[in-house]
């Protein structure tokens, strides 16, 4: 832009191409012409390069599993990445109102130092065996639930609830920000979307990763554009997109419990705004790290993820 | 080089393959609307330039960014200086227009920002490295101008590049960076070696 600067390496192009005509064209062998600095820097590059592949090739012969590790760890690199999609959510969402400079900035720090514990990562799990007792208890405990058919609970039947479905389970090996105690949230709630759960809270195999890790929330699977409505009464506290999560929000609903909707196809709920139990605030997409059409689901008390499976109910 | 519309554009073949790479590492959705965001921070360099009466000769597309090549030389300092900032000005305008909708798309706004945001980084070649040349040449003349130019090129040039080494340090990859970062350090190098040209 700034014509004085340009002007200034054009002239440096067009003395470098006189150079060249001057020097003419085939260098013949034998003579004591020096060489320009660009077939100077070309030899330099020739050099480095024929070594590199030399050296790489004797390190390959000489140590392959060093070799190996090396290329581990690069693959490893080249797919850990801070989560972009996250900072520009971040910074768009402060620079509308939707949230404050703080929350932006500590989304932000998130998204790009620790893109793994952002919420809807999951988990790898850990060497050896994974808990199916307790996980086949949850899974009982749903079937249990299913039959009753109950969308909809009051405040006050949570506690014969909470009484009825006491799980044996073993907090070891979970990660540690994960209960599986059923908690009495003292609220009315109800399940936010009519779908079928595809997956349920507790290790699996990722569908996308493919490799065993823990999922934080429920899958409901439904079709896009159906309707997700609030869990409970609250306040939508976060309205964003990420790369892992798509489309997602947040709703507090006060006591330190609040609940996620991922993978939405569009949110209909404004940051900020106070929703009503079963009002609705977004649409069922596949946005994000989604293989079909869904909602993820999560519910957080005081920082550590509920298991929903005992909230919900599906079709 | 890649040049379309008898050589005034030319793109390299470095753009496609970091764009490539940007786009496997966080979503061609992105990759898309990053490439619209520029679209339009250059179309606002375009339209003042234009406007003012420069001839843009060509437009040079790298894996480092986008450089209108201008016969911008009659331009006043002002005027230089108004079709330096309407590349970021534009980039603001889109992300305000964009807040207007009820459910305002907040990836597509942040874009916007972080782009006018990144070239307003005082750093020679970016904008705002340019903006400040030319607002010092114009307040104490030329020489001034370039040496501020060099000196601020410098030291943002290290601290990008500390800042994406940090993050690719923290995060164990986010690779893609390293472009970025070997291109600031790139430029201020550049800025360096320009030395004797302020006596």
């Amino acid at each position: 832009m700034t014509s004085r600067r340009i002007r200034r390496k054009s002239g440096s192009v067009v003395s470098q191409v006189r150079r060249h005509r001057h020097t003419g064209g085939v260098r013949t062998s034998g003579t004591d012409e020096p060489l320009t600095p660009r077939e100077r820097q070309r030899l330099i590059q020739l050099v480095v390069c024929a070594g590199a592949f030399v050296l790489l090739v004797a390190v390959k012969l000489l140590l392959p599993e060093r070799m190996a590790q090396v290329n581990q760890w690069l693959s490893d690199a080249l797919q850990k990445n801070m989560d972009v999609q996250s900072v520009f959510s971040a910074v768009g969402r402060a620079f509308s109102g939707q949230s404050d400079l703080d929350g932006a900035a500590q989304e932000v720090y998130r998204a790009v130092f620790a893109p793994e514990t952002e919420m809807a990562q999951e988990t790898a799990a850990p060497a050896g065996e994974i808990y199916e007792t307790a996980m086949d208890a949850l899974r009982s405990y749903h079937k249990e639930s299913e039959e009753t058919g109950q969308t909809e609970v009051s405040a006050s039947e949570q506690t014969e609830v909470s009484t009825l479905a006491y799980v044996r389970y073993s907090d070891e090996n979970l990660p540690e920000d994960v209960t599986l105690e059923q908690s009495i949230l003292g609220f009315d709630y109800c399940t936010p979307v009519s779908g079928v759960i595809s997956s349920d809270f507790g290790y699996r195999e990722h569908p996308v990763e493919g490799e065993e890790r823990f999922h934080y929330g429920v899958d409901l699977a439904a079709d896009t554009g159906t309707q997700i409505v609030s869990f409970a009464a609250g306040t939508v506290s976060v309205v964003g997109e990420s790369s892992s999560y798509g489309k997602y929000c947040i709703v507090d609903h006060g006591s330190g419990i609040s609940t996620l909707y991922a993978h939405c196809s569009r949110i209909t709920a404004s940051s900020g705004a106070a929703v009503e139990r079963g009002e609705k605030i977004a649409e069922v997409g596949e946005t994000g790290m989604a293989t079909g059409p869904h909602l993820h689901f999560e519910i957080h008390k005081d920082g550590e993820y509920l298991n929903p499976i005992y909230y919900v109910a599906d079709l | 080089m890649w040049q379309i519309f008898d050589g005034r554009v030319e793109i390299s073949p470095a753009f496609f393959l970091l764009s490539g790479w940007f786009g496997l590492a966080n979503g061609w959705a992105l990759l898309g609307t990053v490439v619209l965001a520029a679209g339009i921070h250059e179309a606002g360099h375009c339209l003042v330039l234009l406007w003012k009466g420069a001839d843009i000769r060509r437009l040079r597309i790298s894996a480092l960014g986008a450089v209108l090549e201008t016969s911008s030389g009659e331009l006043s300092y002002s005027a230089e200086l108004l079709a330096v900032l309407a590349g970021p000005a534009a980039n603001l305008a889109a992300a305000a227009v964009l807040t207007l909708p009820e459910h305002p798309p907040v990836v597509e706004i942040g874009v916007h920002l972080m782009l006018a945001a990144f070239n307003l980084l005082p750093l020679y070649p970016l904008d705002g490295g340019r903006a400040l040349d030319l607002l010092v040449s114009w307040a104490a003349g030329p020489e001034a101008g370039e040496r501020a130019a060099r000196w601020s090129a410098v030291v943002t040039a290290a601290g990008v590049c500390a800042a994406a080494v940090s993050v690719m340090w923290s995060t164990g990859g986010s690779l893609w960076l390293l472009p970025a970062a070997a291109g600031a350090v790139g430029y201020g190098a550049a800025e360096l070696r320009q030395g004797h040209f302020v006596k």
